[in-house]
């Protein structure tokens, strides 16, 4: 939107975000830390399993930090995947995946994700998160994409939260994770809900 | 040797000739799953898996009819925490205790060529039942190499509205009265 400032009626509606645009900065002008938090952070992976339904299995409660700046534009997260506590609601299906030629658990406790390279929108929510993810052992690039993102004031812990929905594919091949193949797809979409608790007031 | 041959052949043509008509399939339940989805607060998404179910399915590929009836055991419901699992389970939710279970059953199955792409019937819940249309995402079959059977699934998906069942808890706090279900499920020809 163009600001028409010959048109005073059009000043006037303008004046609440002009206003809020000027004290915006001064809130937000620090990096602010955040906290994953453990009731609402978890990533779901999808395959497909023989062209016919979907497997998914679930890790988490993620743990990690974000810090975010908006103002300036950037950010860092790093999380910590505890790679054994994969459930897929099958005992059987998570000790399959537990074993070497997949998640290889025993070898690689822990999966990571940290990520230097934030996406922000002009509203200054995320809209994609680029670093490196290592699992296996192996670390490959990845570039989380929110479906959405939001900051908001948790009523019961009435703290800022902030987080969203990312998705992000990866090939499971690149991370040397081949069984299965081709009855199972070498794409692994994950899906990502985070939200995070702001540390400092 | 020649009398299995004999029973063997005899066992594929019964096969090939019931293969042109209904044939009863059983949820597999290793790769049969339904998992809801709601929103947190307009940010992220909350899952929550049932892992115990138990059901059938017919269908008629010729014909372009099928039946399912699905059980799902509200109990079984899996978060990944605990403290949501037993509010989950509790009388603001699924209320598990005096309904142990949730029923589906469907008779009118909608085909694209030999897939299929709809399935509509009733979803009980908390003794409730209201209409329910499941989508399909994917539909096959194919001949499971280790069963040596065809095996018959796909990902469906349908938006439940909760209070229809009288599952109103939140509503009022803002939280979404529009659940999404989604439910990979795939079916042993029997």
């Amino acid at each position: 939107m163009t600001p028409c400032f010959a048109d005073p009626a059009r000043l006037f509606a303008l004046w609440p975000a002009l206003l809020l645009a000027a004290m915006a900065p001064a809130a937000m002008a620090a990096p602010v830390d955040y906290a994953l938090d453990p009731s609402h952070s978890f990533v779901t992976f999808e395959v497909l399993h023989f062209d016919t339904a979907t497997i998914r299995g679930r890790f988490g409660p993620l743990a990690g930090e974000v810090t975010l700046d908006r103002e300036a534009r950037r950010g860092r997260v790093q999380v910590v995947i505890d790679t054994a506590a994969v459930s897929t609601g099958l005992p059987v299906l998570d000790a399959r995946v537990r074993r070497d030629d997949l998640l290889a658990t025993a070898a690689h406790p822990q999966a990571f994700f940290v990520a230097e390279r934030f996406d922000f929108a002009p509203d200054g929510g995320v809209v994609a998160v680029m670093g490196e993810f290592t699992l296996r052992g192996q670390s490959r690039p990845l570039r989380l994409v929110a479906q959405r993102f939001r900051c908001y004031t948790n009523p019961l812990l009435r703290r800022e939260v902030c987080g969203g929905d990312f998705e992000a594919d990866l090939q499971r091949s690149d991370f040397g994770m081949t069984f299965g193949q081709p009855f199972v797809t070498d794409t692994v979409r994950l899906k990502i809900a985070v939200e995070a608790i702001r540390q400092t007031p | 040797m020649i009398r299995s041959t004999l029973i063997a052949t005899a066992l594929a043509a019964t096969a090939l000739g019931a293969q042109a008509q209904s044939a009863t399939y059983a949820i597999d339940p290793t790769h049969t799953f339904a998992t809801f989805e709601i929103s947190h607060f307009g940010t992220s998404t909350n899952r929550g898996r049932f892992d115990r179910k138990s059901g059938t399915v017919t269908l008629d590929k010729a014909a372009k009819t099928g039946k399912v009836d699905l059980t799902i055991e509200t109990g079984s419901i899996n978060s990944g925490t605990a403290a949501f699992d037993k509010h989950l389970q509790s009388k603001d939710f699924f209320n598990a205790a005096e309904f142990p279970t949730a029923r589906f059953v469907a008779d009118k199955f909608s085909f694209n060529g030999d897939k299929v792409t709809e399935v509509t019937g009733t979803l009980t819940l908390l003794g409730k039942t209201n209409p329910v249309t499941l989508k399909a995402n994917n539909f096959n079959c194919y001949t499971n190499p280790m069963l040596k059977v065809e095996v018959c699934g796909g990902d469906f998906e349908t938006t439940l509205v909760r209070s229809q069942y009288g599952m109103a808890w939140g509503l009022n706090f803002g939280f979404s009265d529009n659940v999404r279900l989604i439910v990979q499920v795939e079916a042993v020809k029997q």
